[in-house]
């Protein structure tokens, strides 16, 4: 809670309408359609963005068939990963070596992982499997990296934080060296692959060779391969990952990834490390140009970046009477819901309401009406008094029984063809993410008229 | 609990064909080579078409957090439709230390307020089955508490596949609802649909004309089910197992307890469809229901031809490849050639026993291995289509012949004569499609 709000509360001063407000839990017992997505699934996520990994779930089978097929739904693409298969058996006398050692066997068997990373579920996790122990019986045979994610606490966000700084720590070898022209990304588990490649590609232009850790639009863009391998198909070499201690500049973005620094830091302190909580906006795109301007001592960054920053303000100005006239329901990720609000309050929106699955302190700080810990039931209350909803594809349903706009954003997507093609970020994205939304409540508005 | 007794007797079917040369037809999942669903996966399947109870699964995040509204279990039932809703006790932290029992509680309590569903089916999973709550308990109490059927579900992941999941679900429905409610009169020609799930609203292809003859669907299992009915499926006089052969143990049991028969059809293409027809009016050995069953399969297949007469021009002589699994190894086979396709090999490496049987009245080579197989029959034969799941697109692409991907989820049915001709279309515009010839041309650049 934000230090105003308690001084507040504790003068007995009413909350100020919106302006300032705290963030509530949902009452209920239990979840009505959740929001919310399982740690396992995050690490799952990071590792498919690491070149010829596999993914290995630690858990009953069906946890690894079941975000199997989300995330080739989602992404429309093959998705690698494995299970242990833990069964009836196994599940009461094996204390995780076993499955865990026969995976390995019968997977490299068939193929040769670089690197298999292994996470847990709740199964495991309430048996208290030791997976360090059982990797290093393995470590001969095969690269491991292990985390321990059970599904009965965070979330997707943090499934995939905890997976990075698992890499941090058991794979990047320390350094005091770095190399001036080598720079790392930490993206959080909402930037979609076309987001990292454009942060890469941005920050190249001021002269870095750019990592990303991991890398989603290596794998998950969206590409035509040669053959569907069992592997991921792409994404951070673990080669490329053990020398990461010797980038000069390391950029955290999402305060879900914020911890990861600090992680790198320990392997190297000389780096030059900055987080961003989003960069979804003007003024957070402002900021991050900023900070590489200051680092690289330069006074103007390159023209494409000068001339995307004038379109954004042009984009902000031609979509503000629109935007400007729409009360929006956010329900996503806290560190998407941050990005994406901060992105359309600037053209206006006025936010209803962000409901979304765990605490973030940033929420407290969005000028909101209502912020919420819930599901999608919660989310349908807020409904009534707004136009549009940004959310997943479970949304689809509500929108459509109460005639509102809705913006497919987060996991799952179902429906959208190329969704990991799309750039809400930067000055360059958030003008696509503002003229869609603008559109997007235009055409509503048209349907919603034609129909009377 | 979860019953020992009653999975070593589920995963040894004595009706499964294969168990009489096997000693154990589903094996345990290999570690590190395992694909497809749990146990959990399987009961979801089997029963939340049911449209009119709640499903409330007693979990952690990940079971139905990845899997609510995934499937496109169509239902008429005019309330609130349950298919597409996730309910979880969302187990945390506190719960695996505590016993999350009282959650369920508090949940089950929740939902009679908030929603006054004609019944709850709780499903037990890996954590809550591993710590150890009491759900049959807490759920009988809960039953007497608020008058309606609350049924447990033992169907946590790590007992087994998707298979015995749907046993388990079948089971639960067995012993907790069929025979606690009578009608107010029997049907002599009563049916209940048992593994049809009504996906993409592949039933209603085919449940009319059942009804135009005087067929009467008592209830189903539990494709647009409805609980009351299942309640009522004792009083059928056959049961009809549509596909899905996983609830051939519920059948067995039905037939022991309660002397209801039953047969296993297909509705997949025009013989088929027809077949099935036949062999439901044989099975009750009615002269005037045979009568109107042979003039509506006249009829039907008279209008399916006519209508079908514009693919036909572009399909007839296409030759085609199928590879995949199950019953669509045959099904989809058979369907093919019903539009005019001349279905050279199909793959059987994925079928059963009894599903290669019938492949091999169907299509005359059958692929044991489709990775080296299907490349050189492509070529051998000059095919033009390609039937398969994604992983074989790379193959259709490199010989630039049209793909159909026949695992995909898909968003119209394929089931019964009118499913035909959406099949037809989806052919033919494939076969028409120029993506495959240009998709894979090579790079522009380099030594090209």
């Amino acid at each position: 809670m934000p230090l105003t709000i308690k001084y507040l509360k504790l003068l007995g001063i009413p909350n100020l309408g919106g302006i300032i407000k705290m963030e509530a839990i949902s009452k209920k017992p239990l979840q009505l359609n959740p929001i919310k997505l399982s740690q396992p699934m995050g690490a799952m996520l990071c590792f498919l963005g690491i070149k010829n990994c596999m993914p290995l779930m630690h858990g009953a089978q069906g946890c690894a068939s079941f975000s199997k097929v989300f995330f080739t739904r989602h992404f429309n693409d093959p998705i690698a990963v494995q299970t242990t298969a833990v069964n009836d058996i196994t599940a009461v006398i094996d204390g995780g070596d076993y499955a865990i050692s026969e995976s390995i066997k019968n997977i490299t068997q068939k193929v040769k992982p670089d690197l298999v990373g292994l996470f847990t579920t709740g199964l495991t996790e309430t048996k208290g499997d030791d997976i360090k122990g059982a990797s290093k019986l393995v470590e001969d045979i095969q690269q491991m990296v292990y985390v321990n994610t059970p599904d009965f606490e965070g979330s997707i966000e943090s499934g995939f934080s905890k997976s990075i700084e698992a890499i941090i720590q058991q794979l990047v070898l320390p350094s005091t060296e770095t190399d001036t022209n080598k720079a790392l990304i930490i993206p959080n588990v909402n930037l979609k692959p076309i987001e990292v490649e454009k942060i890469k590609d941005t920050i190249s232009l001021f002269g870095y060779e750019v990592f990303s850790l991991p890398d989603l639009s290596e794998s998950l863009d969206g590409h035509l391969g040669l053959k569907q391998g069992a592997l991921t198909s792409g994404g951070i070499s673990v080669e490329d990952i053990k020398k990461l201690a010797t980038s000069s500049l390391v950029f955290t973005i999402g305060k879900s990834v914020e911890k990861c620094g600090e992680k790198i830091l320990e392997k190297n302190p000389n780096i030059k490390l900055f987080h961003f909580d989003s960069l979804g906006g003007l003024e957070q795109s402002d900021k991050f140009f900023k900070i590489l301007c200051k680092v690289k001592n330069i006074s103007q960054p390159h023209p494409s970046i000068v001339r995307w920053r004038k379109r954004h303000q042009d984009a902000l100005l031609d979509t503000l009477f629109v935007i400007g006239s729409t009360s929006v329901v956010i329900a996503l990720e806290p560190d998407q819901a941050i990005s994406v609000a901060n992105t359309i309050i600037e053209a206006g929106a006025h936010i209803k309401a962000i409901v979304t699955t765990h605490r973030n302190d940033l929420l407290d700080e969005i000028p909101c009406d209502n912020l919420l810990i819930g599901d999608f039931e919660d989310v349908e209350s807020f409904l009534h008094e707004s136009d549009l909803v940004i959310s997943n594809f479970h949304a689809e349903r509500l929108a459509i029984k109460h005639k509102k706009a809705l913006l497919v954003r987060g996991y799952p997507d179902f429906e959208s063809l190329g969704n990991q093609l799309k750039n809400d970020i930067l000055y360059e994205g958030s003008s696509y993410l503002l003229f869609e939304l603008a559109n997007l409540i235009n055409h509503h508005k048209l349907g919603v008229e034609n129909e009377h | 609990m979860v019953n020992k007794k009653l999975i070593r007797e589920l995963l040894s079917e004595s009706d499964c064909s294969h168990n009489k040369t096997k000693k154990s037809s589903c094996d345990k999942p290999k570690p590190g080579a395992t694909s497809g669903g749990c146990a959990f996966e399987g009961a979801q399947i089997s029963l939340f078409p049911f449209a009119d109870v709640i499903h409330l699964v007693h979990s952690p995040a990940t079971c139905i957090g990845a899997s609510w509204e995934t499937r496109q279990t169509l239902t008429s039932h005019k309330g609130e439709n349950n298919t597409v809703m996730g309910y979880t006790t969302d187990v945390n932290t506190n719960d695996i230390i505590f016993g999350g029992d009282k959650k369920l509680e508090v949940s089950i309590d929740y939902i009679v307020e908030h929603k006054n569903p004609k019944g709850i089916f709780v499903y037990e999973t890996c954590v809550t089955a591993m710590i150890g709550d009491d759900m049959d308990n807490v759920c009988g109490r809960m039953e007497k508490k608020h008058g309606i059927p609350i049924i447990v579900i033992h169907s946590p992941g790590f007992v087994g596949g998707k298979n015995l999941g749907s046993r388990l679900g079948g089971e639960s429905v067995l012993h907790q609802l069929i025979g606690t409610r009578e009608p107010q009169q029997i049907h002599p020609f009563g049916i209940n649909l048992i593994g049809e799930y009504n996906v993409t609203g592949d039933m209603w292809q085919y449940t009319p004309l059942l009804e135009k003859i005087g067929i009467k669907v008592i209830s189903t299992l539990a494709g647009d089910g409805r609980i009351e009915n299942i309640q009522m499926a004792h009083t059928a006089k056959l049961n009809v197992i549509v596909c899905a052969k996983s609830l051939i143990s519920l059948t067995r049991k039905m037939q022991e307890q309660y002397q209801i028969p039953y047969i296993s059809i297909s509705f997949y293409g025009k013989r088929d469809t027809s077949n099935a027809i036949r062999s439901i009016v044989n099975a009750f050995g009615d002269e005037a229901l045979t009568a109107r069953a042979e003039a509506l399969i006249a009829e039907e297949e008279a209008k399916l031809e006519e209508i079908l007469i514009p693919y036909r021009k572009i399909l007839e002589g296409k030759k085609a490849i199928l590879n995949t699994g199950g019953n669509k190894t045959w099904s989809i086979a058979s369907a093919l050639q019903d539009i005019g396709v001349d279905v050279v090999a199909t793959s059987v490496q994925k079928a059963t026993l009894e599903d290669k049987e019938i492949c091999a009245q169907y299509v005359k080579i059958l692929i044991t291995d489709p990775g080296t197989q299907q490349a050189q029959l492509i070529d051998e034969h000059k095919i033009d289509i390609l039937l398969a799941g994604g992983r074989s697109l790379y193959t259709a692409i490199k010989k630039k012949v049209a793909f159909v991907d026949v695992n995909q989820e898909k968003k119209v049915s394929y089931g019964a004569y009118s499913g035909l001709v959406n099949l037809a279309i989806d052919v033919a515009n494939a076969v028409n499609n120029k993506v495959f010839k240009v998709v894979g041309n090579p790079e522009p650049w380099g030594n090209n």
